[in-house]
């Protein structure tokens, strides 16, 4: 069997179970005492450990079986956490990992595992022995007798699962406890061997006859077992069972509900879907030609093709994005353990939370915000949060708060992380600015817009005396360029001695957005709906003119005006003289963009554009419109 | 292509008589070692499809000499050639990552058989 092809699949679930390994870990962290942290820890890394024997990983297999030893003794035994143990299962959970990813690029053999495998073994002895002389001391005095039993190894479990195997050996064949081992060994690389019926110590008495049963819990099916059992040789008789389900009274039904169905889902590669994606950018486009021709032909035939097409490849698109949708918690999860590592590394109290896991982004996006938010949340810990002996002097808990939030926002998803720590010293960025000629030198305080707009300013945010004084600024122009190229927008709040929170706004999905059509001059621009808050005509409405910018006043609000034509320096034509204003909004900030006209709305397929030098920084990518000609698509963070 | 095999044991008799059994099979006998040391060497430089490993040897024993050749290759396929009574042995061996054995006296079509089931 040709298991190559497994490989990415084992890897994407191996991946998914050691990142509930450090969310579990983090859990009994919390809460020393708790069970349920640990039991969870077993399952996966018994998963994990089931899933490489059966790829042939051998060393993730045994680094695994080691790890999940320690854990059930620590589950039986209902251990308390203690720092030395989560320290351990964490470099055990971060070598397992590293084996896991070795091993997929066939570079198993430079593992080093001897280090963390000793230790693993030394625990799980050291209290498996204590839990024995502790028991041992209940009736008699403490007496210094230093127990040498160990209790029995860990697979014998009375709720076992899998399907149980039968074997009897031929009665001529010699040394029966080597064969007996070697059915199991073949067993093992099929799944994971439970309840060894008599204990595998047995095999080597007197009166082994080479009659043993245990559980087998493996993918594969009970004919393929029994022929990979038996080429272990000497097999006189072997019946392999039905399956079982974990727990009691549960025997006999099938396995399949235990999971939630759990088999209605299935993997699929991102490049097929990225593919797909392209095609039906393609039919969009397609679309785009036949109900242009259809328009002009008047031809009720023609007409209604194209009004069904139309429809089957809107329904389509929307399938195809939802295929695409990917919980935040896939990004997410890993964090906690990095905030807590970084927190524990540089002396500070830090509770983290996370809220709106469920929310979804387009899959790219989300890939892509990994690293911006690993800025954020390493500035919030570094800089944002203090050592606990300030933040008890100045009348806050020692322990600092960092909360990472998803919300959904009509088509954009609003990502925060802030903290409650010392805020952003405004006077000190405010002198460093004016010096760097940022801000006008009579500039007496900085806003929000100001403040993020110094900060994003590449090479500000390295210079020393700001990152070592006021902190902040590491990495935020690197992020707000990421979040930029997405077609996202982050903006500031900050307060001091309260604490800085970042907001990142992302389109829900990157590559088929619905945008307003608007001409300038004789050019089509595209400007996406997501950040579209409504349209008005000029002439309509008051305008009035605040610090020197043109704008109207929408509901009691002012608005500050962009005229198109004058930013790209359109001259031909004149404006009209009630040009269509649209309003874009994104978080507290407002603009109204003039146009010459508006054309209607449709859904663009957006192209990736790699903006000449010298481009205003207003345009996010490019659209091919339903007649072939290209349309440049509007940033509305650049226009804000 | 014929498979290679490396036989190991510090007999040689046994060393003859397996290679004549393999040999006649149509087994390419690349090398033999007389201790465990040796073995090691030996499968490093030959890298064989197959190895036959007695377990008692002077120098390094045959499951020591398991160890350290698996070590260097987790997939190595050895097959160990036990005596009558060393159970233990062989379960050890076993552990250490033999893939089989044959219990001396040897029967060539056991022998066979058990290089069959190695080979896979």
């Amino acid at each position: 069997m040709d298991l190559s092809q497994y490989a990415e699949l084992f890897l994407a679930e191996s991946r998914e179970h050691l990142s509930a390994c450090n969310q579990l870990l983090l859990e009994w962290e919390r809460q020393p005492a708790g069970l349920t942290p640990v039991s969870g820890l077993f399952r996966a890394v018994h998963t994990v450990k089931g899933m490489a024997a059966t790829m042939g990983y051998a060393r993730v297999t045994d680094l695994a079986h080691r790890m999940e030893s320690l854990l059930d003794v620590l589950r039986r035994g209902a251990h308390p956490a203690t720092d030395e143990l989560l320290q351990l299962l964490f470099r055990a959970r971060d070598a397992l990992e590293r084996a896991v990813e070795l091993s997929v690029v066939g570079r198993e053999r430079e593992l080093e595992v001897a280090e963390i495998v000793a230790d693993l073994d030394h625990a799980a002895l050291r209290l498996a022995r204590a839990k024995v002389g502790a028991a041992a001391e209940g009736p008699r005095e403490a007496g210094g007798v230093t127990p040498s039993v160990v209790p029995p190894p860990p697979e014998v479990e009375a709720a076992a699962t899998g399907r149980l195997v039968q074997v009897t050996l031929r009665p001529e064949a010699p040394l029966k406890a080597g064969r007996a081992l070697l059915v199991l060994k073949r067993a093992q690389a099929l799944g994971v061997v439970l309840a060894v019926t008599p204990p595998q110590t047995a095999f080597e008495a007197e009166d082994f006859e080479g009659r043993f049963s245990f559980r087998l819990d493996s993918p594969a099916a009970p004919d393929e077992i029994e022929t990979a059992l038996r080429a272990a040789g000497d097999v006189a008789h072997l019946t392999v069972g039905g399956e079982e389900v974990r727990g009691s009274g549960l025997e006999g039904l099938p396995a399949a509900p235990a999971e939630g169905g759990r088999s209605r889902h299935i993997r699929v590669d991102l490049r097929r879907l990225d593919g797909l994606m392209d095609l039906i950018g393609e039919l969009a486009t397609a679309r785009g030609r036949l109900n242009q021709l259809a328009a002009e032909r008047r031809d009720p035939a023609i007409d209604d093709v194209a009004i069904q097409v139309s429809r089957l490849s809107s329904d389509l698109q929307a399938e195809i994005i939802q295929a695409r949708m990917t919980p935040v918690w896939q990004v997410f999860d890993r964090f906690p353990r990095l905030v807590r590592d970084l927190a524990r590394e540089l002396g500070k109290q830090v509770a983290f939370r996370v809220e709106g896991k469920e929310i979804e982004l387009d899959r790219t996006i989300l890939d892509e915000l990994g690293d911006p938010l690993l800025h954020l949340l390493r500035n919030a810990v570094d800089h944002g949060i203090e050592p606990p002996a300030e933040r008890r002097r100045r009348g806050k808990p020692p322990e600092g708060e960092i909360v990472l939030t998803a919300v959904r926002e009509r088509a954009s998803v609003a990502i925060t992380v802030s903290d409650d720590g010392r805020g952003i010293d405004r006077p000190k960025i405010l002198e460093r600015a004016k010096r760097d000629g940022a801000v006008d030198a009579h500039a007496e305080a900085l806003t929000d817009d100001q403040l993020l707009r110094v900060l994003a300013r590449p090479g500000f945010s390295t210079a020393e005396t700001v990152t070592s004084v006021s902190g902040r600024g590491v990495g935020i122009d690197v992020a707000m360029t990421r979040i930029r190229a997405l077609g996202g927008t982050i903006d500031i709040r900050s307060e001091p001695g309260k604490g800085t929170a970042f907001v990142l706004r992302l389109p829900v999905t990157l590559a088929i957005v619905r945008a307003i059509i608007a001409s300038v001059g004789p050019e089509r621009y595209a400007l996406p709906l997501t950040y579209v808050a409504e349209t008005v005509e000029l002439g309509t409405v008051t305008t009035t003119v605040v610090e020197g910018r043109e704008a109207i006043v929408l509901r009691d609000r002012v608005v500050p005006l962009v005229h198109l034509r004058r930013l790209l320096a359109v001259t031909s034509d004149r404006e009209p003289a009630r040009a269509p204003i649209i309003v874009l909004e994104m978080g507290d900030r407002r603009a109204g963009v003039v146009v010459d006209g508006m054309l209607g709305q449709q859904e663009i397929v957006v192209k990736g554009f790699d903006a000449p030098q010298g481009t205003l920084p207003v345009f996010s990518g490019a659209t091919i419109m339903g007649d072939g000609i290209p349309a440049l698509i509007l940033d509305a963070g650049g226009l804000l | 292509m014929s498979h290679t095999v490396l036989v190991c044991d510090d007999a040689i008799f046994m060393r003859t008589m397996i290679s004549d059994i393999l040999a006649q099979a149509g087994f390419e006998i690349v090398g033999e070692a007389e201790t465990g040391s040796q073995a090691v060497e030996k499968y490093r430089q030959l890298k064989p499809d197959l190895v036959t490993m007695d377990i008692v040897m002077p120098d390094m024993g045959g499951i020591d000499a398991v160890r350290e050749i698996v070590k260097q290759d987790p997939d190595a396929k050895i097959l160990m050639c036990s005596a009558m009574g060393q159970q233990a042995l062989v379960v050890e061996a076993i552990q250490a990552g033999a893939k089989d054995f044959v219990v001396k006296p040897f029967q060539p079509s056991r022998v066979l058989e058990a290089v069959q089931r190695v080979l896979g």
